[in-house]
């Protein structure tokens, strides 16, 4: 059972650390953006593109981090055979 | 010059975007157990819907004719629309609603082993691998401009 406790441990430590350097990468992104159409309005459409292509690529990690964790929780790959050598182990 | 750089690039991205969708859907339905594309499928259109709806979000906010010059400068702090609205707080907004939804449908997926989750990695990647694309394209054209 340790096994799965370190499962769940690492899934939730995954996505919290995926999820904080998202969070800042976005939030710088997104802050100089804004800055940079603030100074100059005209350069909108060309900032809105880099923008958006930095942010899809920024959150394709997060969610890349989220199926990680969650493959961790509900679909790990040898659980079956962890659960049979546990079992095993028990008896 | 560069206006025209920046629209085909996206052009090409959203493109190229749809085109990969397909062509991993289609491979994978041949090639691979049901459920393997199924997730293909189903990362493909979620991160493909996913970012259509970040480009209409990003050009609602930051159309030019939306906001005057006057009332969005650096004085102001609070960087809103000439109503008051502001800028930052309603992207941020939709973009936590729109990856609350996609984190819910993942979790469906693989918690109820709909999908295969490598597949769905793989569809998931269709836009990465969509700007990969892009930036080797111009920077390929890139270098071949400076060597001409």
């Amino acid at each position: 059972m340790d096994f799965f406790t370190a499962c769940v441990w690492a899934a939730g430590i995954a996505i919290g650390i995926a999820a904080f350097g998202c969070g800042i990468g976005q939030g710088m992104g997104l802050n100089g953006a804004v800055q940079g159409i603030a100074r100059n309005p005209e350069s909108s459409g060309k900032v809105t593109v880099t923008l958006l292509i930095g942010l899809a690529m920024i959150e394709s990690l997060c969610i890349y981090a989220l199926v990680v964790a969650l493959i961790l929780i509900y679909a790990h790959p040898q659980a079956a055979e962890i659960i049979k050598t546990v079992a095993a182990v028990a008896k | 010059m560069e206006t025209d750089t920046h629209k085909r690039i996206i052009a090409f991205v959203i493109k190229s975007n749809w085109y990969l969708f397909i062509v991993a859907t289609l491979l994978g339905f041949i090639n691979t157990p049901f459920k393997f594309a199924l997730g293909i499928l189903c990362g493909g259109l979620l991160v493909t819907l996913n970012f259509h709806l970040l480009k209409r979000t990003l050009y609602k906010a930051f159309d030019p004719s939306k906001f005057e010059q006057s009332k969005f400068s650096l004085n102001n702090d609070n960087m809103e629309y000439s109503d008051g609205r502001s800028i930052l707080s309603g992207v941020i907004v939709k973009y936590y609603i729109r990856f609350a939804i996609s984190g819910i449908v993942i979790f469906a997926l693989i918690n109820r082993n709909i999908v295969e989750p490598m597949g769905l990695i793989i569809g998931l990647s269709v836009v990465v691998a969509s700007i990969m694309a892009a930036t080797t394209l111009e920077l390929t054209r890139l270098i071949f401009k400076e060597a001409v």
